[in-house]
């Protein structure tokens, strides 16, 4: 069958956009006796945020929202790599929660959620006050586990940091690159799984490059992995060779023996196979849900464990973790992720609270990731509510040897996502 | 030449198109409402064509056939494609109606 793209088809079809009828969303069942269900929400990240607007968006003020978030802006984990690029600066990936608030009437605490008392359902926050609910619904993201790493620790993290939540520990690494002495050594230790965002740590190990074949085209980047295989990793080493030829030395666990220790002082980095000394590093610790989640009693081992259908947790149906703290397999941690499932959740906390209709639970997922200037590629799928797990339906990736055009397009598609993503979260 | 073959195609999207509004499949808005909420990760809902076009607005028979040429692959974009493919006709119509409420803000 012949293939058309878009713009072909649009043409053929003549005009396709119509003026819009404005016609008004019937929301049904909002029932309001009383005073109105309460929902906290610990995080305002992409899991967090997006649950808060629906919940508050799609209950039309019949649900009180209450989002407790310490940081008055967020910034993205996601394009945080394309800041260390160059290909965007800092403050374009920071977001604030006025919107939240104006727009749907959610109560934005800027606190940390201390404890939670299953109980009495009831969160304690750092200032001290406390904060009932009928749901609760987590997403704190995650946490490292800095012992991971042989010598790692939070002290070491401002010489060889994660950067792995996005902020100031991203500023650092943007700022050791940049005066890394000409020929350098960049060494990069990726994290076991499971982890935030699986092709993260090599869409960074791209943008580094970028930045370093501009500045210090002599420099080397050395990535001593913790995992024999990686995300996307034939497309990757494809677009290392194309764009970066010699300056990438990928490494297996098998080939360096594992990481036997990292020492920020002297930014040494030991393995069976040799010691590299680093002018810049970056570690990525093995990582866990974020604490809130085990102070809230609702993890089994490192993450939390949930009903798929409603991302409530095993432990306690009144409370619902979604994002990177999740056990959603078979989706992976991502913003993306995280977004969608908070639309299952705030489907199904809506329905439950408002006694109106619940919807199929419908996941989805797409990771871009930038290789080089207008070099895109993509992974991604659409997902079900399975009895154990969240079953995949469909997915694709993009291939090697793809059309410059084709790369452009899914670069192109990542912008426009990033836009999609942020207002979903923020307006 | 790729016009030809392209117009033949159409036509075949669009006998498609009649059938399924023959079968007289009607949208649902609450549904469409609940349905958007996946395509909005990646549509602006204010019109912001960047990248990623917008969808707001359409006439609910057009935005039908294109997500119907996506679902039959005809349409190549594979995210795309995975996300049609597993929409429903009800699904679709549902859809199409509520992007088809969506003011166009600019
Ligand atoms: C380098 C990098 C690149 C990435 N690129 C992409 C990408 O291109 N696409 C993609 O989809 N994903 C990407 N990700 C992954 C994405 O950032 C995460 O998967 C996503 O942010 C997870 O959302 P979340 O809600 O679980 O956690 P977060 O977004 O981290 O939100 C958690 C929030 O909870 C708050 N919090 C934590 N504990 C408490 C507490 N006790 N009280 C109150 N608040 C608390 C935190 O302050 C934080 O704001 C990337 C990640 C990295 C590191
Ligand atoms: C992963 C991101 C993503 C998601 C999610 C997504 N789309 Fe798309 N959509 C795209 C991209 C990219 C294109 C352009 C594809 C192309 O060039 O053919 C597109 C194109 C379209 C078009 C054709 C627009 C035009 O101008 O030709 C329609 C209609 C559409 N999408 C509807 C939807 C609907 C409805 C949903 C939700 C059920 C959805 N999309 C979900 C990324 C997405």
């Amino acid at each position: 069958m012949t293939k058309l793209n878009r713009r072909q088809f649009s043409t053929l079809l003549g005009s396709t956009v119509a003026a819009g009828a404005l016609s008004m969303p019937n929301i049904t069942g909002a029932a309001s006796h009383g005073a109105k269900p309460k929902v906290v929400v610990i995080g305002g990240g992409a899991g967090g945020a997006t649950a808060a607007r629906y919940i508050a968006k799609d209950s039309k003020g019949a649900v009180e929202v209450i989002l407790i978030e310490p940081t008055k802006r967020y910034y993205t984990c996601f394009f945080s790599n394309l800041y260390l690029g160059g290909f965007r600066d800092y403050d374009s990936i920071g977001h604030g929660y006025d919107a939240l608030a104006n727009n749907h009437g959610i109560n934005v605490v800027h606190d940390w959620a201390a404890s939670v008392d299953s109980s009495n359902k009831s969160v304690t926050l750092a200032s001290g006050a406390s904060i009932s609910y009928d749901k609760l619904v987590l997403s704190p993201g995650i946490d490292m586990k800095y012992d991971s790493v042989p010598g790692y620790s939070v002290e070491a993290q401002t010489k060889m940091p994660h950067g792995w939540k996005s902020g100031t520990q991203v500023q650092i690494i943007k700022h050791r690159i940049a005066s890394m002495r000409e020929g350098g050594t960049f060494v990069m230790v990726p994290p076991p799984n499971p982890f935030r965002c699986p092709p993260g740590p090599y869409e960074r190990t791209s943008m580094i490059a970028h930045y370093l074949t501009k500045h210090n085209p002599t420099a080397k980047i050395i990535v001593l992995d913790t995992k024999p295989k990686f995300s996307k990793q034939g497309l990757f080493q494809d677009g290392w060779e194309r764009h970066y030829a010699g300056m990438i030395d990928w490494i297996a666990p098998d080939v360096h023996g594992g990481i036997k220790n990292v020492n920020a002082a002297t930014m040494e980095i030991e393995t069976d196979l040799d010691t590299f000394k680093a002018d810049a590093a970056c570690i990525i610790p093995a990582q866990k849900a974020g604490a809130i989640a085990a102070l809230a009693g609702v993890t089994d081992g490192d993450w939390v464990p949930v009903m798929p259908a409603s991302m409530a947790t095993k432990a306690d149906p009144n409370i619902h973790v979604l994002g990177d703290a999740s056990i959603a397999k078979s989706m992976p941690k991502s913003g993306f992720s995280a977004n969608s499932q908070a639309k299952v959740v705030a489907n199904a906390i809506r329905g439950e609270l408002t006694d109106s209709k619940v919807f199929d639970a419908r996941f989805a997922n797409t990771c871009w990731s930038l290789i080089s200037e207008n070099d895109g590629i993509k992974v991604g799928a659409s997902y079900k509510a399975g009895a154990e797990k969240i079953d995949v339906v469909d997915k694709f990736i993009s291939k090697n040897g793809e059309d410059e055009a084709t790369r452009k397009a899914t670069y192109e598609e990542s912008e426009g996502w990033y836009a999609g993503i942020t207002a979903d979260m923020f307006s | 030449m790729v016009r030809a073959v392209a117009i033949l195609s159409l036509a075949v999207v669009m006998s498609e198109v009649t059938c399924a509004n023959s079968a007289g499949v009607k949208g649902d808005f609450e549904y469409g409402q609940y349905l958007a909420a996946e395509c909005v990760t990646c549509h602006s809902t204010v019109g912001l064509d960047k990248g990623i076009p917008a969808i707001i607005g359409w006439e609910e028979a057009s935005f039908i056939s294109v997500i119907n040429a996506y679902k039959s692959k005809e349409l190549e974009n594979p995210a795309m494609q995975t996300i049609a493919g597993r929409l429903d006709d009800e699904q679709i119509a549902s859809l199409a109606l509520y992007f088809a409420s969506l003011p166009e803000e600019n």
